[in-house]
């Protein structure tokens, strides 16, 4: 009895030591074209004649996934992630993946799904006290972008960009897929330039509800993340 | 080992009987459709529904703590603001809508007059933010009920820790909404065979049906749908409606079926509370409408009714009269909360 016991624990231990997970270390690094990207008091040049200054950059990422020959080999389980320039740590995961597999690409979410959008109070980093939720109308901002700019018509030169939007036909949430990543760990870059040099402060400095122009720039935010060469 | 195998029964029978101990507790009316609410994401509790409850009551939501939920929402009315055609906010701030009455809310799936709001969970958030109604944002509502003597109590018994949050906050609230169900008026006892119509009442009910129930459906006398029904536009207020939501044209001036249930409470009436008396929105059916390309199919035609019809039919609509509902004692301020324990501090 005693020995089957021991047998059956053992088993269950050894079973637990094969599924012990290593740690993914990954990096997400905001940046301005050649320059790294800080809040506040840096300003950074779009054009010749114009300049910007970002007070606020907080976006959330969702379901991470890693894939082999655009295969999914691997996902986070309950996959939101609250990244704001201000908090530090929420620019590095240390993913939690099993050391047998292989990938060779990531895949996430910029933006907070439809379903979720529509699932009531959540908590952790969907918790509606972290400044991420509409309140005239419900929904999750995706990705928020605040600061000043000469070029901006509006008042004290500022710009905000709160984009978001979970219903048909305007969907802001957005799927990148990033390649040749190592797999020992990897830096993803946002490059605001790329988003910045598209758009023309001067007619459109605010956004702040679901709407075409919302569409349009989550897709430039899309097309600003890159794994970093070094 | 026979030893064992009572043992094992023994714990069988305990799980058995607190299961069957345990009463639901919110019982849905028989014969009602399937509610929308998904309960299992916020299981109800006695000690969740009475934290609900206090947070509905407490004017602490809002910025300067004067105005609560129930300031818009009270009780005697059905859970509407009586005689204010718009909702009152902080500084006496006006609002630009008529607030609705809270009743059946498990059934909606959503909310507002222009259905801006996707779930129950989120809807307070919006009152909450509104700067003419509570001026507060829900960051800062957390914090004062963190720093609060009674708070951190009531989320202990409720959640069996202190920990307050957002999304905590909002689930409370929604347990308490989720209780204000109103399934007893004098037209819930005829249907259950329980009473009886009288002959004015019964001949309203025909009208009602012939005239009524496609958008205000029984039983919720609301089929939770948005539309327009002919109201000329307010130039001072210019309110849309659903169109502010979904950017559909064809949306334009549509607003959510509100539902009939205590209407005699409920007044005034409209999304913009334009009608104070029944009398004023039956003559509204009656009249003809501006022909709009949006306007509910139901009313492209004016109602026939005469004078003893509107009597009729109004007899009717009384009978959709709650006082189980309106003087329910646990629907009420929960005094016990507020002053049991601040004066036992």
């Amino acid at each position: 009895m005693k020995v089957k016991f021991l047998f059956i624990l053992l088993l269950l231990f050894s079973f637990r030591l094969q599924a012990q997970n290593k740690v993914l270390p990954v990096l997400l690094s905001p940046v301005f074209g050649e320059q790294k990207l800080y809040l506040g008091t840096d300003w950074y040049h779009i054009a010749l004649a114009d300049s910007i200054q970002i007070q606020v950059l907080k976006f959330y990422v969702s379901k991470l996934r890693l894939l082999e020959k655009s295969k999914v080999v691997w996902q986070e389980e309950n996959s939101f992630h609250l990244v704001d320039l201000e908090n530090p740590t929420s620019l590095k995961w240390n993913l939690l993946i099993p050391p047998t597999i292989t990938f060779s690409q990531i895949s996430f979410d910029l933006g907070i799904d439809s379903i979720t959008n529509v699932s009531g109070a959540l908590g952790g980093d969907l918790d509606p006290t972290k400044g991420m939720y509409w309140t005239w109308q419900s929904g999750y901002i995706n990705f928020k972008l605040e600061g000043f700019a000469p070029s901006s018509s509006a008042n004290k030169n500022e710009f905000q960009f709160h984009l978001g939007g979970y219903q048909y036909p305007f969907l802001a949430c957005k799927t990148i897929i990033l390649d040749q990543i190592n797999e020992a760990g990897f830096v993803i870059e946002i490059d605001l330039k790329k988003v910045l040099v598209q758009a023309d402060l001067n007619k459109v400095n605010h956004i702040m509800s679901p709407s075409i122009e919302a569409v349009k720039w989550s897709h430039w935010v899309q097309k600003s993340f890159s794994i970093s060469p070094e | 080992m026979k030893k064992r195998f009572f043992l094992i029964l023994l714990v069988f029978i305990t799980i058995f009987a607190f299961r069957f101990r345990s009463e639901p507790i919110f019982v849905a009316p028989k014969n009602w459709p399937k509610t929308s609410y998904d309960f299992k994401k916020n299981p109800l509790t006695p000690n969740k529904i009475l934290l609900g409850r206090a947070l509905f009551y407490d004017p602490i939501l809002s910025k300067n703590n004067t105005i609560s939920c129930s300031s818009c929402h009270s009780q005697y009315t059905a859970f509407t603001h009586v005689d204010h055609s718009l909702s009152h906010g902080i500084d006496d701030r006006i609002g630009n809508r008529n607030s609705p009455a809270l009743t059946n809310l498990a059934w909606h799936t959503n909310f507002m007059w222009d259905g801006a709001v996707n779930h129950l969970d989120m809807q307070a958030l919006a009152p909450i933010n509104h700067p003419s109604e509570m001026g507060e944002n829900i960051k800062n509502v957390v914090a004062k009920l963190q720093h609060s003597h009674l708070y951190p109590d009531l989320f202990y018994q409720a959640f069996n820790d202190s920990i307050i949050n957002g999304e905590r906050l909002l689930k409370s609230i929604s347990q308490f909404m989720l209780t204000l169900v109103s399934s007893n008026s004098k037209y819930d006892s005829v249907v259950r065979g329980e009473g009886m119509f009288t002959s004015q009442e019964e001949r309203g009910y025909l009208l009602f049906k012939k005239n009524c129930n496609t958008c205000h459906t029984e039983p919720l006398f609301t089929n939770l749908q948005f539309e327009n029904n002919g109201l000329s536009v307010d130039p001072f207020l210019k309110d849309y409606g659903r169109f502010r939501v979904s950017q559909n044209p064809q949306d334009s001036f549509k607003f959510k079926v509100p539902t009939l249930r205590n209407i005699e409470f409920s007044y005034p009436y409209m999304h913009d509370g334009r009608f104070k008396k029944i009398s004023e929105v039956l003559n509204h059916y009656v009249s003809q409408k501006s022909k709009v390309s949006n306007l509910a199919k139901e009313l492209s035609e004016p109602f026939v009714l005469s004078p003893n019809e509107k009597v009729d039919l109004t007899a009717f609509l009384l009978a959709l009269t709650d006082k189980h509902f309106l003087f329910n004692p646990s629907y009420s301020y929960p005094r016990e909360v507020f002053f049991g324990r601040a004066n036992g501090k």
